[in-house]
């Protein structure tokens, strides 16, 4: 069966509705409350969409500087937590946009078709069936956190908002103001890109995951 | 398609396609069945599901970094300057 997506906290949603609220309403001695909430996972999301930690940083502050510059503007029309992705993602997208020369690397699905003769045994691999728990150390970490800075752009935001950050494929379309098909089809080939890496860390360097 | 040889042809290509719809089910329950019947009898992409599962498992799965002590002491000193 099917694994089940990460679901959403309707409590957390709740929580902040009532905080903007108040600060819309004048209270903005409770802004730094709102922030303390969110710093820690915009600084991950910065850290896993920037080269480097001062960009990631540079992202915090100034989606911190503009949602309270539009906050008053925000009808509420969405979970406050997915209007500020909106906003991070944007200024993530502008400054990339800025600092590139050429487009996007396009990922193309057959090159990710499996048949190699690896995966022509009979089972899956060892490492597909070990506990993530027991699978995921720091060097793994290490390794998956410089494979997502691998991704091209366009792959690597939907892969981050949807597979680490748990956004659903909606939630993560409006973010983007891009199609739920737009972002299946990105998703899907970020995960091909990365499930490739993968499978080559555990063949060629760590043929022996310990269980 | 053929396991000796895993020669894709365009239903496979087809369901190969839907993968992490299936892994996020996000698929209708005929297409489901379709995908299950395919990889009882095709290996290699049943092996690629497998490891596509663990590949969106492992990312669900990275511990956050604290914040920087110098960066949430330029929020707040950010914050005190919009807020007086």
């Amino acid at each position: 069966m099917p694994t089940s997506p990460r679901k959403s906290s309707t409590k957390n949603n709740s929580n902040d509705t009532e905080l903007v609220r108040a600060i819309q309403s004048g209270r903005i001695d409770l802004y730094q409350e709102l922030v303390s909430r969110y710093e820690r996972k915009l600084y991950n999301f910065g850290l896993r969409m920037c080269r480097n930690a001062s960009d990631a940083e540079d992202l915090v502050q100034d989606t911190f500087l503009n949602v309270f510059k539009y906050l008053n503007g925000f009808r509420h029309e969405a979970k406050f937590k997915n209007w500020l992705y909106k906003i991070a993602a944007s200024a993530c997208i502008k400054k990339r946009r800025r600092l590139k020369h050429a487009p996007d690397q396009t990922l193309s699905l057959e090159d990710f078709l499996p048949g190699d003769e690896a995966e022509m045994a009979r089972k899956a691999p060892r490492w597909a069936t070990i506990p993530l728990e027991q699978l995921l150390n720091e060097e793994l970490a290490d390794m998956l956190s410089d494979t997502i800075h691998a991704l091209p752009d366009k792959y690597r935001i939907v892969a981050v908002l949807r597979d680490v950050e748990g956004f659903s494929t909606a939630e993560t379309a409006k973010i983007l103001d891009i199609t739920p098909a737009n972002v299946k089809v990105r998703l899907h080939r970020a995960r091909l890109f990365l499930r490739d890496k993968l499978k080559n860390y555990f063949e060629h360097d760590h043929s022996h995951p310990s269980a | 398609m053929t396991t000796a040889t895993h020669q894709h042809d365009d239903r496979c290509l087809d369901l190969f396609k839907k993968l992490s719809e299936y892994i996020d089910q996000e698929l209708d329950k005929a297409t489901c069945q379709q995908i299950e019947q395919h990889i009882k009898n095709c290996p290699p992409c049943r092996a690629c599901l497998e490891t596509l599962k663990t590949t969106a498992g492992l990312c669900r799965r990275i511990e956050e970094a604290p914040v920087p002590v110098a960066l949430s002491d330029r929020l707040k000193k950010m914050i005190n300057e919009m807020t007086v």
